[in-house]
């Protein structure tokens, strides 16, 4: 792991002591260069995982979550570079250094053994977002979102502390790959209700579950670029992640406790497609669409099948990958409307016609056109859920036409029509741009190529 | 490659101020008169109003002073750096030698041994007679299970 934490550590000195000119190229170049050693964590044996050392080990579940986070450092890095422009250096280098800290932090946290270093690195990961959200974000209401994203998470880990301290003291380790081997079945009582729910609580928020959802379309709209995409590429998997570690522990009673998390999670995820549809925000309505894919997640997670893991793994990667273009995309027009309003740039197909195919793209990849990864994701979850309770089909079936209908709306509003005369003067799309959105479509187009590397451990 | 210069031309027509017309015409079958316009050569005049559609005064074209921009930086060599480390990093190195190691990544998760042992597994087992798969994961004989508590 050394090999991962190292570099990216050293990105730090390597911002500081850059020339001027080249602090991003530099740090572009070299978090390139670390993703692509990322990509030797695929190594993965059937029967174990790859153990680095007694605090860092990388399973099929954490791999993908990895190079994702590891591919993400350069693409912040692209899209943050026009809006910073404008600022000084010293404000510039201190923005890079917590992106940089914030990929230090997910690393270790993917790759924790022990349950308590996750937990740290889990809180960790808080502090350079909220710096990120709370600093360089665009409106006064930034100050808001920043306090409901901090305090959210923390109240809901809170409990997960204690919890873990718990468990430390009566299974005598929190070592994870020591646990799945001495996890007792947890009877039924209701001391261990709330031990279910305090592990759990944490990263439901996080995920997050509809009814503790109120943080996201806060935090995602009020973030600049780059906190945007890490957020809803990463930070919302580490719910996820963690969830699906817990829930190790805390057999069989997860088959009644989840219950109701399951059916907040159904109902959320159609309230939330809905809600969509009745956005005016462009990235309110990219924040409420993470929310309605996190919920299938959840679900899947929930119901604990090995089809529903590999289709809940196989969804976090393609909606980290999609979700993170989406925000892009909207960050393109509001380097130029300086707007978020979605009927004020319309018609920019006309104007910037490859920018409309990187929309395209993104938008079929949002409502799991087939063959893309989302869809698969999205199959599996729907395949499982239906044999858990056949009921759940016409929910699922429901979903996936308002997560189309609000696509679309999405796409057609701001790419086709007439375009609005105040418009005449945004600037075609720089090769920056294009960049990254090929960046960030062609990993998700190469992996339908070859899923079975996000298919997750049970694959 | 027309648009290019056409934008350009259209471009120096609008600070050089060149009348669009340069000689009176008249129509022959309708009252249309094309005439060059008093104003012409005299830069018009500041707009009092600022319109919403006017680009913001702090917002910075980087096409203007670098019609060849990349989006990265305004100094022009720094721009063309930063462009080519993005795709020769980002591309040439990560993505297509990335994607070749994946592509050819030996047995991911052994399910091709996996296939290959049950494949053997079932052929000795056929060959000896034993049955294919006992019901039992462990055997019996071997549990020991705790005293009945009454």
């Amino acid at each position: 792991m050394l090999k991962y934490i190292i570099p990216t550590m050293m990105l730090m000195p390597l911002t500081w002591l850059s020339k001027n000119s080249m602090i991003w190229i530099n740090t572009t170049l070299h978090s390139l260069l670390i993703s692509l050693t990322s990509l030797l964590l695929l190594n993965q044996f059937g029967d174990n995982s790859l153990n680095f050392s007694l605090t860092f080990f990388s399973d099929s579940l954490s791999t993908p979550l990895l190079i994702l986070t590891m591919w993400l450092l350069p693409l912040m890095l692209m899209a943050s570079q026009h809006h910073l422009s404008k600022e000084n250096l010293a404000r510039k280098k201190l923005f890079i250094s917590m992106l940089i800290l914030l990929q230090l932090f997910l690393i270790m946290t993917f790759t924790a053994t022990e349950l308590i270093f996750f937990y740290i690195m889990f809180e960790a990961t808080l502090v350079p977002t909220l710096i990120i959200i709370t600093r360089w974000g665009n409106q006064t209401e930034r100050l808001n979102a920043g306090l409901y994203f901090l305090f959210y998470t923390l109240a809901g880990s809170l409990p997960l502390l204690v919890a873990l301290i718990y468990i430390q003291n009566t299974m005598g380790s929190l070592n994870f790959l020591i646990l799945q081997y001495w996890v007792q079945p947890m009877p039924n009582s209701w001391s261990n209700t709330f031990m279910w729910l305090a592990c759990m609580m944490a990263f439901m928020v996080k995920m997050p579950l509809y009814g503790l959802h109120l943080w996201l379309p806060k935090a995602h709209v009020e973030a600049p670029i780059a906190g945007s995409m890490v957020l809803a590429a990463i930070l919302l998997k580490l719910g996820g992640y963690g969830m699906m570690r817990i829930t190790l522990l805390l057999n069989p009673i997860t088959d009644f406790m989840a219950y109701p998390f399951i059916m907040l999670s159904l109902w959320g995820m159609i309230m939330t497609s809905s809600i969509c549809l009745r956005q005016t925000d462009l990235k309110s309505l990219i924040a409420y669409s993470s929310v309605s894919h996190m919920a299938l997640v959840i679900v899947a997670i929930l119901i604990q099948t090995p089809w529903s893991y590999m289709g809940a793994t196989a969804l976090m990667i393609a909606h980290g990958l999609t979700s993170s273009m989406l925000f892009c995309l909207a960050n393109s027009n509001y380097e130029r409307v300086h707007s978020r309003t979605m009927i004020l740039a319309r018609g920019l197909q006309t104007l910037l016609p490859l920018m409309a195919a990187w929309w395209l793209l993104a938008s079929l990849t949002n409502l799991a056109l087939p063959p893309s990864i989302n869809l698969i994701g999205e199959l599996f979850v729907v395949m499982s859920t239906f044999s858990w309770s056949n009921i759940t089909i016409i929910l699922m079936g429901l979903n996936m036409v308002i997560t189309a209908l609000y696509s679309l709306y999405m796409l057609i509003t701001t790419q086709r029509g007439k375009h609005t005369h105040h418009i005449n003067n945004i600037s075609p799309s720089f090769t920056r741009e294009n960049a990254l959105m090929s960046l960030h479509m062609l990993p998700l187009l190469l992996l339908s190529l070859n899923p079975k590397i996000i298919l997750g451990p049970l694959y | 490659m027309l648009g290019l210069c056409g934008r350009r031309l259209l471009a120096v027509a609008a600070t050089r101020g060149l009348p669009a017309a340069s000689v009176r015409w008249e129509s022959s079958s309708s009252r249309a008169v094309i005439a060059p316009s008093t104003l012409a050569g005299k830069r018009p005049s500041e707009p009092t109003l600022r319109w919403q559609e006017d680009p913001e005064p702090e917002d910075e074209n980087l096409y203007e002073k670098n019609p060849d921009s990349h989006g990265y930086d305004k100094d022009p060599a720094v721009d063309v750096w930063n462009m080519r480390v993005v795709f020769f990093f980002g591309f040439s190195i990560v993505l297509v030698l990335g994607s070749t190691f994946v592509a050819y990544l030996p047995d991911y998760r052994m399910q091709e041994w996996a296939r290959r042992e049950a494949e053997r597994l079932v052929k000795y087992r056929e060959a000896h007679g034993l049955p294919l798969m006992e019901s039992n994961c462990f055997d019996p004989s071997k549990i020991q299970l705790p005293e009945d508590e009454d």
